[in-house]
């Protein structure tokens, strides 16, 4: 789905580019020297949600964590995966409270109740989450990482992921095509059905892929000085303000209130 | 040899290769062989020759990559800006070489185009503020702002290579050497890089291209160096070079200099085309293969509930016809809805409307995925299987799949994996799994994008040889030598 709107931009700029290239003379800002939130705010996020679900906190205080913990997602542009994620949220809430209602009558809905109860526990942290990782851009994280003086055997293999990330899609795209075409598992029951021989014909060309990818990628990457330098600079300065003190301070007060509501 | 070879020139040369010999690890043949070679300050020269004549081995021992990172065994001493291959440290590489590979896929490594174009300069140790005032800068150079704060994943290959060569750049590099840098690009792109690396000569920044497509930077090239079966066969100037036959260049592998003369043809063929579908009447030819009519093919974006009514992309198609035994080329530039037009007919995805048919009736997507082969640009995402024969064997019995495999020149290799395999051998086996299911029509994407003229006659050959077994062949396709040679009909898409 979000493939189509990929190609879609493509196209666009492909039309826009020739125009784009007439303003050669005009002044360009390359992105924003200071980052929104902080990557380290959104990174103790996780960790305080991971906290909240381990102390099975009260009801109340999951829901103010987990509308607390979407507003990266506000700030970043990214409403249609928050307002997604907060239905899904009152979904499973409404599921809870309707199971309470009636489970006296009808004892079977105790296992719908407790299955919503699980996954609403989650919740906090799948928003957490795609917080940190979808509204942050992988050369934030790299100079937030750096900042903290994480060694490059770690920042590297990040910075890998990241770059992955976005193909893997498109991968999986073109194998489900050509399985498609050769018959295998057009659809996805047929994917269910059988599952080994479906998991090997989808796994075995994407690692096939990424190992000549992973052959390119070093070279390139070597032939840009990827490591030959003992203090490597970040073109981002991420630094805390006072407004990511401010949200480290409602974090800190989120875990308190949950430990007094457990 | 036109070319003096004086100590003294060597000496003030950017770029030298004296008496190089190189052998890649576990590999029995020797990628290059005695080669004397050398680029002066300045000069824009083309490493020409066929695939697998050691042009991409030079490029590697001119950033050196080879022979310690690409591991090899080097006689010889080659020279880059005062760096000598094998005992440099390829950090000290990266500031005086700038490298643009082949693949414009698999060579950036952020995911993110700005984190690109920084991330030399901050593997450097280039000052953040220093950094974004180069990034600006380049982006004006190269009139890339558009590119700029873009996920690279969902670029063009032509912008993806535009990025490239300004990524390899950032660091003002005395040299720029470039693999076969158009492989994957169709004549727009093409016309884009050749701009970035005229303004790159106009700066006095040496360029070193090795292709064996001539044409799209003939005017800007000062010097030839022919290499063949990892021998230097000949350095001439540019002037020379152009005066030779073109018999000459053919036999060397090269594509043509001058490609006005299949332009011309395929132009010819696109109006020839469209006269005769004007002119046809109901089925003189018989029962077309596939048939399209008034079909709209496109996508739709997701909004915030659901699915956008209007599409994003839409593009309508002419009525056409596909027949058994033609070989049918659509050309047009990159998003004219080609890829989209195959993976429609192909059932892999809905058409917007309109009516596909094939042997005359109307068929629903399971049908079209039934009777559709496809061989894709990255053929590896369609081999699933660990040897060749048992790729065909999903499909089909042991003797359909040895005479198949015996039709394509491949039954020697029957045992092998098919990952052993060379690039041209996986396409053909690409093919033979449509083959053995009995595919009613092929189509193939840009099915010679980084061949050489030989190659690319050979699957020219191959195409009319699958048309001869009554196959309907579609062939999507940026190659105007391919196109005028082996097309019987080419749709044109705007």
């Amino acid at each position: 789905m979000t493939q189509t709107v990929e190609r879609a931009a493509v196209e666009r700029a492909g039309t826009t580019s020739t125009v784009a290239r007439t303003f050669v003379q005009r002044d360009v800002a390359v992105g924003d020297a200071r980052v929104a939130i902080d990557p380290r705010v959104k990174l103790a996020g996780v960790a305080v949600a991971n906290v909240l679900m381990i102390m099975h906190v009260a009801p109340v205080v999951q829901m103010v964590a987990v509308a607390l913990l979407s507003v990266p997602l506000f700030v970043a542009g990214k409403a249609r995966a928050a307002v997604r994620m907060l239905a899904c949220y009152a979904l499973l809430c409404a599921a809870q409270w309707l199971v309470q209602m009636h489970v006296d009558a009808l004892p079977w809905l105790h296992i719908v109740g407790l299955t919503a109860n699980g996954v609403a526990m989650m919740m906090p942290c799948l928003v957490a989450g795609a917080a940190a990782f979808t509204t942050t851009r992988a050369g934030d994280l790299v100079c937030a990482m750096r900042r903290m003086h994480v060694p490059d055997a770690v920042v590297i293999p990040v910075v890998v992921i990241m770059r992955f990330f976005p193909t893997i899609r498109r991968d999986y795209r073109m194998i489900r095509h050509s399985m498609r075409l050769r018959g295998h598992a057009g659809n996805g029951l047929a994917l269910l059905r059988r599952p080994v021989r479906s998991f090997e014909c989808i796994i075995v060309p994407l690692l096939m892929n990424a190992t000549t990818v992973a052959n390119d990628l070093t070279l390139a990457a070597l032939t840009k000085g990827l490591g030959t330098c003992a203090r490597p600079t970040s073109m981002r300065t991420v630094r805390m303000r006072a407004s990511d003190w401010a949200a480290l301070a409602v974090l800190a007060a989120l875990v308190c209130v949950g430990a007094a509501f457990a | 040899m036109t070319e003096e070879r004086g100590e003294r020139v060597a000496d003030a040369a950017m770029c030298a290769l004296r008496g190089c010999t190189f052998e890649y690890a576990g590999a029995a043949v020797r990628a290059l062989r005695d080669v004397d070679a050398h680029v002066r300050r300045g000069e824009f020269v083309v490493l020409a020759g066929r695939s697998g004549c050691g042009k991409t081995t030079v490029t590697r021992l001119l950033n050196g990559l080879a022979p310690v990172h690409v591991a090899g065994a080097l006689e010889g001493e080659a020279r880059t800006a005062g760096l000598v291959a094998g005992r440099a440290d390829i950090g000290a590489y990266a500031r005086v070489v700038g490298s643009v590979f082949q693949n414009p896929k698999t060579q950036y490594f952020q995911a993110c185009s700005t984190d690109e174009l920084a991330f030399a300069c901050e593997n450097a140790g280039v000052t953040g503020d220093e950094i974004r005032a180069r990034i600006a800068r380049a982006a004006r150079r190269f009139g890339i702002e558009d590119l700029l704060d873009r996920t690279i994943a969902e670029l063009s290959g032509g912008q993806q290579q535009r990025l490239a060569v300004a990524a390899a750049t950032m660091l003002d590099p005395d040299v720029l050497v470039l693999d076969e840098p158009t492989s994957n690009l169709d004549a727009d792109a093409m016309r884009a890089l050749h701009d970035m690396l005229a303004a790159l000569k106009r700066d006095g920044v040496t360029v070193v291209v090795a292709e064996h497509r001539l044409a799209w930077c003939a005017d800007l090239v000062d010097r030839y160096i022919v290499l063949d079966d990892g021998a230097c066969v000949g350095g001439y100037d540019a002037q020379t070079f152009r005066a030779l036959p073109a018999q000459r260049l053919r036999q060397w592998g090269l594509r043509a200099l001058d490609v006005g003369g299949a332009s011309a043809q395929v132009r010819r063929k696109i109006e020839e085309t469209r006269a005769r579908r004007m002119a046809a009447t109901g089925d003189a030819d018989g029962t077309p293969v596939l048939s399209v009519r008034g079909l709209r093919v496109g996508y739709r974006a997701r909004s915030l509930f659901g699915w956008k009514r209007t599409p994003t992309f839409a593009r309508e198609i002419p009525d056409l016809d596909f027949h058994a035994g033609r070989i049918v080329g659509l050309v047009g530039r990159n998003g004219a809805g080609k890829s989209t037009f195959a993976r429609t007919i192909c059932g892999l995805q809905r058409a917007l409307g309109g009516t596909i048919a094939v042997d005359g009736r109307t068929a629903t997507r399971d049908e079209l995925s039934r009777a559709a082969g496809m061989v894709m640009q990255d053929v590896h995402y369609q081999l699933f299987s660990d040897s060749v024969r048992g790729e065909l064997m999903l499909d089909g019995g042991r003797a359909r799949c040895d005479a198949i495999l015996g039709d394509l020149g491949l039954l020697d290799n029957a045992d092998r994996h098919p990952m052993s395999l060379s690039g041209g051998e996986r396409q053909r086996l690409a093919i033979g799994t449509a083959l053995i299911a009995n595919k009613r029509f092929i189509v193939l994407d840009e099915p010679t994008s980084g061949l050489d003229h030989g190659n690319m006659m050979r699957v020219g050959a191959l195409l009319r040889a699958l048309a001869d077994r009554g196959v309907a062949v579609i062939v999507i396709t940026h190659d105007d030598e391919l196109a005028a040679q082996w097309c019987d009909e080419l749709v044109e898409f705007t």
